[in-house]
């Protein structure tokens, strides 16, 4: 069979899973779950045939001609694309099996499986594209279904204005994206992914191309909002109004990590100082979402905004990879199409991987705690979960470990590949970096601290009792990777291309990056478990510094900012530009142009009387002579 | 003659005989009338899509299914000359799709004296079937003004609130453009010289003999904003979301759908193709204006409370991007717009009927008055979701609307590429308003005059009834969407037939390595 059979199968299988929920199986909610997570059972079966069994795919066929606008559909499955579908397949299966055990008492069960369905559909679409097109157009497809996903709370108006918030923002960062496309398009007459790598590979001189940069900039928009950099990464706490499995899959595992793929695509067209701008923006949002999750009482908004930080770590990672591998080539740019290949993507997909892994387990495990707690997600509700809970509580515990980077765990690997490269372009920061990783390591363990010691707060914690099998053995399962994720030999050489270009400190910066990165984790388990108390009853950074956690907890005020400007600025303009069509358009230029003429009284008095004469008149009148101004007679 | 040329006329004919017969065939009862006037919009439609199916490029350029008619006109150089290029075609179909979506909802309406109603509706069909299928200008112009003039009785008869100002307003912009893109129309055939009214012979002299730039400046000029005010080109349009607002649903469906592609359309076959030199000089106003559709009309479209006005603003708004593709003068940019005609009529129609379908539930169109209304019409929501999710171009349910506007966007940067992003900026606009009216009617809780209303009005999901106009739209939508090429071939075949249409191949170093 042709290799392209199996990346058309991925995309048929979930698309008529989606189909046959939506036309035939809305009341029937059992056989939707059951036909949805099948579905995903053979979508995992099919990743696994290509990641094995198929070298690589390029397929291409000719879909949309306009002029000299000729727009392929078409397959590009190396093994960076590799990597991301078995993130997704193997990521997607189990939230959705973990999905029947907390979905089980919804009554809109069906729809909520249907809208799994179309995720993965775009999801993998977005993954196997070729062209930057058809990469847009999954990518806005995915974007559609967080939006249904996050909104899937019907009665909930937070839900449902957080899901056009999540829709809005993401449309903001498109903007950018399609600009992007669009110079790419005109400065080299294709937008085909493989014809791009192809072109720059053996044109070095298509780097001096103006405006590259700028194109490169564009292109990082989608990023910005996708994946939730800062300014544009206010919708991803929000997002958390949507059903858990919802944010481990798409909002913490796939989805957002999309942006960090949409980077390593177009890797070999990246310019330094784009590069530059990319992995600063990383950094700062590395940080910035590592303080804002230390105030927050909702065990969701932690993890999200935790995700926004490793999200910022990969951003910055794949930036930094992609310098120092310019740099080794000597400053230039020649030859340099394999080096990025090598350099970010390496660090940034194998921290994205991993963290898929452990971020997903967190938020199921979250779920777990929640459906337990009977929907109650405030920390300081929770506590004495441990005894409670002991399998969630095992995997939980792996998973804090594994995202703080404790030794030897999976994100102990990835982060240190991300602070290598980091090292090696710029030790501040490299520096700032660490201190991330102290945070995170702080607010980590004030979350697990809180909710698994010391007495229930709640009645609600009280009462809960460990979930079943269905929910517990995906959380046994992603704990085994958040341990061994992070060595390369369990992929058993599936992604070489990729991993293959993870950096190699020399041992001066290998012991500078371990002495950093643990003394960081440690002292932020130390900090934490020191200051906050093990089962705390409060939040003590509020009573301690009141104006730091009210900052924090803020979230450095961006939503205000936003709100005012939602409110008191566009809405303003908006209504102020209706009022003024009301009352200009109709009444003031087409009539007062002809008033000009000197038939203001005739004009009052015709006005007055209302007649369709008058009017008629007047419209005569003041279109001719705004057809005379128009053609230049005045 | 060509072989199908019959299907054409009887496209066209069919439509008028049913109004004819639903008008004045007395002692009908209702299902008789219902069958005679969905056959009157059903047969067009297949007829259509027969068309469309047989219709193979090599004719492209040219035009086929060719017929001409003595009309006794003959001394002033009329006759009836029909005929489909490769743009007229999918108008066409889309027009007969539309039309069978709109009249299959308007037969089971319950509005008074249903039977004038529907002969009102059939007489527009025919109108518009003609408007695309006609090769003669003046013939062209005259099916448009049989179609313009049953809406006008529509709003003023069956309309909503306001329908008397509503429709004189109208009436008179509506009135006022037709008889400045009429007055356009006649000095380019006089100063033509060629005396006739063909578009072929026309087209044929003044490639021959272009006519003097001073006079392809005025009558472009007064074309422009003729054509513009029937488009409703910023500031011209104040009458489409008042008209939109009170008029008759099936009348909104066919007048924003299909009717108001007649401007953009004179302007891709007529006006520029005619008159090249009097576009160059009157660019900067179309782009100007244009912008105003897409920014100020954009913004206004954020602060509207009815779903109705909502909807014809947000029509205004993308009428906006069309004459942007037509400023830029490229098979790209009219291509574009061409694709994004059909993929609009067919979306605008969609949410002009689900519109209705929501006041049946909630007897309001103010959002404010409406909420949750998902839980209790699931589909109905789905529905509108979609619709809307098509509307800003979201590849998708709207794919075709996508490409459309890509095709637009691509050709405004090669065209200039400081307006790329005002244009763009358009795809967040539309998002803004476009989910808020979703959230406002769907999410959330219900209001309290929602409530109100439920507790003598029971709220149904879509039944088939409904169901099946809107799917018609539907899958045509995702058909043109996913096959494009299957509109595509004959546009490009038919733009780059015309001399005036810029074809500059991107640069295209990325294929160098080739050679």
């Amino acid at each position: 069979m042709n290799p392209e059979v199996y990346a058309f199968g991925l995309l048929a299988i979930p698309l008529l899973s989606a189909a046959i929920i939506a036309c035939c199986l809305r009341r029937n909610g059992a056989a939707a779950s059951g036909l949805s997570v099948g579905a995903a059972a053979l979508i995992l079966a099919t990743a696994l045939h290509i990641i094995f069994r198929v070298d690589y795919i390029d397929f291409n066929t000719p879909w949309f001609e306009m002029g000299p606008l000729s727009l392929g559909f078409g397959f590009l499955v190396n093994d960076l694309a590799k990597m991301m579908l078995f993130v997704v397949a193997f990521v997607g299966f189990l939230v959705h099996v973990f999905s029947l055990g907390y979905m089980k008492d919804d009554v809109n069960k069906a729809r909520f499986f249907g809208g799994l369905s179309i995720f993965m559909f775009s999801m993998l679409g977005l993954v196997l594209s070729r062209s930057l097109v058809t990469l847009f157009i999954f990518w806005e497809l995915v974007g559609f279904s967080s939006y249904m996903l996050i909104g899937f709370y019907l009665n909930k108006p937070s839900a449902a204005a957080a899901a056009k918030k999540a829709f809005i923002v993401n449309r903001v960062g498109d903007f950018g994206f399609l600009i992007g496309i669009i110079m790419i398009f005109w400065t080299f007459g294709t937008v085909d992914l493989v014809e791009l790598k192809t072109h720059f590979d053996h044109h070095p001189e298509a780097f001096a191309v103006p405006g590259l940069t700028a194109m490169a900039l564009f292109l990082f928009c989608g990023t910005l909002g996708k994946s939730g950099q800062l300014p544009l990464h206010v919708w991803l706490p929000d997002a958390m109004e949507g059903p858990t499995p919802v944010s481990a899959l798409i909002h913490a595992a796939t989805m957002v990590a999309a942006g960090i793929f949409l980077l390593c695509r177009t890797g070999f067209m990246m310019t330094v100082d784009a590069l530059q701008v990319i992995a600063w923006v990383g950094v700062v949002t590395a940080l910035f979402a590592g303080f804002t999750a230390i105030a927050q009482r909702d065990i969701k908004k932690i993890l999200a905004y935790s995700t926004v930080s490793q999200l910022g770590y990969m951003v910055a990672g794949f930036g930094f990879g992609s310098i120092v591998a310019l740099n080794s080539q000597g400053g230039g740019h020649e030859h340099m199409g394999q080096a990025v290949v090598t350099g970010g993507v390496a660090a940034a997909m194998f921290h994205l991987t991993t963290h898929a892994f452990f971020k997903a387990l967190l938020f199921l495990g979250s779920g777990s705690i929640i459906h337990a707690c009977h929907h109650e997600q405030d920390i300081f509700k929770m506590g004495g979960l441990s005894k409670k809970m002991p399998i969630t509580f095992v995997t939980f515990t792996i998973a804090t470990l594994a995202l703080t980077g404790f030794p030897l765990l999976a994100g102990f690997f990835s982060k240190d590949a991300i602070l290598a490269v980091a090292l090696q372009a710029s030790p501040l920061a490299f520096y700032l970096l660490v201190l991330g990783a102290f945070l995170t390591a702080f607010y980590m363990i004030r979350l697990w601290g809180i909710t698994f010691f010391g007495e229930p707060k709640s009645d609600n914690a009280d009462h809960a009792k460990e979930n079943g099998l269905v929910m517990t053995v995906p959380l046994i399962l992603l704990a085994v990777l958040a341990v061994l994720g992070g060595y390369k030999g369990i992929y058993m050489g599936m992604f070489s291309e990729v991993l293959d270009g993870l950096p190699h400190p020399t041992s001066g910066e290998h012991t500078t990056i371990l002495i950093f990165s643990l003394l960081a984790v440690i002292a932020g388990y130390v900090l934490s478990i020191f200051f906050y108390k093990l089962g705390a009853k409060d939040d003590k950074l509020e009573n301690t510094v009141p104006a730091l956690h009210s900052v924090l907890s803020k979230k450095f005020y961006f939503d205000e900012a936003y709100n005012f400007y939602v409110a008191k600025i566009q809405q303003r303009v908006a209504s102020g530009l209706h009022f003024a069509e009301q009352l200009a358009l109709s009444g003031l230029i087409i009539r007062g142009l002809a008033g000009v003429t000197g038939l203001i009284g005739i004009g009052l008095r015709a006005l007055h009387v209302g007649s369709i004469h008058a009017y008629v008149y007047w419209f005569v009148g003041g279109l001719a002579l705004f057809y005379a101004f128009a053609s230049g007679l005045f | 003659m060509n072989d199908h040329a019959s299907l054409v006329q009887f496209s066209i004919a069919i439509p008028l005989v049913a109004a004819f017969l639903t008008m004045f065939v007395k002692g009908w009862g209702r299902p008789a009338i219902q069958i005679v006037s969905v056959t009157g919009f059903a047969i067009p439609a297949i007829l259509a899509l027969i068309l469309w199916g047989v219709y193979s490029p090599e004719t492209a350029g040219g035009y086929a299914f060719v017929s001409d008619m003595e009309t006794g006109l003959s001394v002033i150089g009329v006759s009836l000359h029909l005929g489909l290029n490769g743009v007229a075609l999918p108008l066409f179909v889309m027009a007969a799709i539309v039309g069978l979506a709109a009249g299959l909802y308007a037969a089971q309406s319950n509005a008074e004296n249903l039977h004038r109603y529907l002969a009102c509706l059939l007489i527009m069909q025919g109108g518009l079937m003609g408007v695309f299928a006609s090769i003669d200008v003046f013939f062209f112009y005259f099916f448009h003004e049989l179609a313009l003039i049953p809406t006008f009785i529509m709003i003023g008869v069956w309309g909503g609130r306001d329908r008397s100002y509503a429709a004189m307003k109208m009436t008179i912009y509506l009135t006022l453009g037709a008889m400045l893109s009429l007055i356009g129309l006649i000095a380019i055939y006089v100063k033509s010289g060629a005396n006739s009214f063909d578009l072929i012979t026309l087209k044929a002299a003044l490639a021959e003999q272009p006519l003097a730039e001073s006079v392809q400046n005025y009558a472009f000029g007064l074309l422009l904003f003729g054509f513009g005010i029937l488009v409703s080109l910023w500031p011209l349009h104040t009458w489409a979301p008042l008209g939109y607002g009170a008029a008759p649903s099936s009348a909104s469906m066919l007048h924003a759908g299909v009717l108001k592609k007649f401007g953009l359309y004179g302007f891709v076959q007529v006006a520029v193709p005619l008159l090249p030199d009097g576009v160059a000089q009157w660019e900067n106003w179309i782009v100007w204006l244009a912008l105003g559709n897409v920014l100020i009309v954009g913004f206004i479209a954020m602060a509207q409370r009815d779903l109705k006005q909502l909807i014809g603003y947000s029509s205004v708004m993308h009428m906006g991007y069309a004459f942007l593709g037509i400023a830029a003068m490229s098979v790209l940019g009219v291509g574009g717009v061409v694709l994004m005609m059909v993929a609009h009529g067919l979306t605008v129609a969609l949410l002009f009927m689900l519109a209705t379908m929501i006041h049946h539930r909630t007897h309001t169109f103010e959002m404010e008055e409406m909420g949750g209304l998902a839980q209790k019409a699931p589909v109905l929501s789905a529905f509108f979701v979609c619709a809307m999710m098509a509307s800003i171009g979201l590849p998708g349910p709207g794919l075709a609307n996508f490409w459309g506007e890509l095709s637009i966007f691509l050709a405004v940067y090669e065209f200039n590429p400081s307006l790329i992003f005002a244009v763009v900026a358009g795809i967040v606009i539309s998002a803004i308003y476009g989910l808020r009216s979703i959230a406002a009617v769907f999410f959330g809780k219900e209001s309290d005059d929602f409530l109100e209303v439920q507790k003598e009005h029971a709220v149904v999901d879509m039944g088939w009834h409904e169901r099946v106009p809107a799917l018609i739209l539907i899958i045509t939508l995702f058909f043109i969407g996913f096959f494009p090429k299957t509109v595509t071939t004959g546009i490009n075949d038919a733009l780059k037939s015309e001399a005036v249409y810029s074809q500059t191949a991107a640069a295209t170093p990325a294929h160098d390595h080739e050679h």
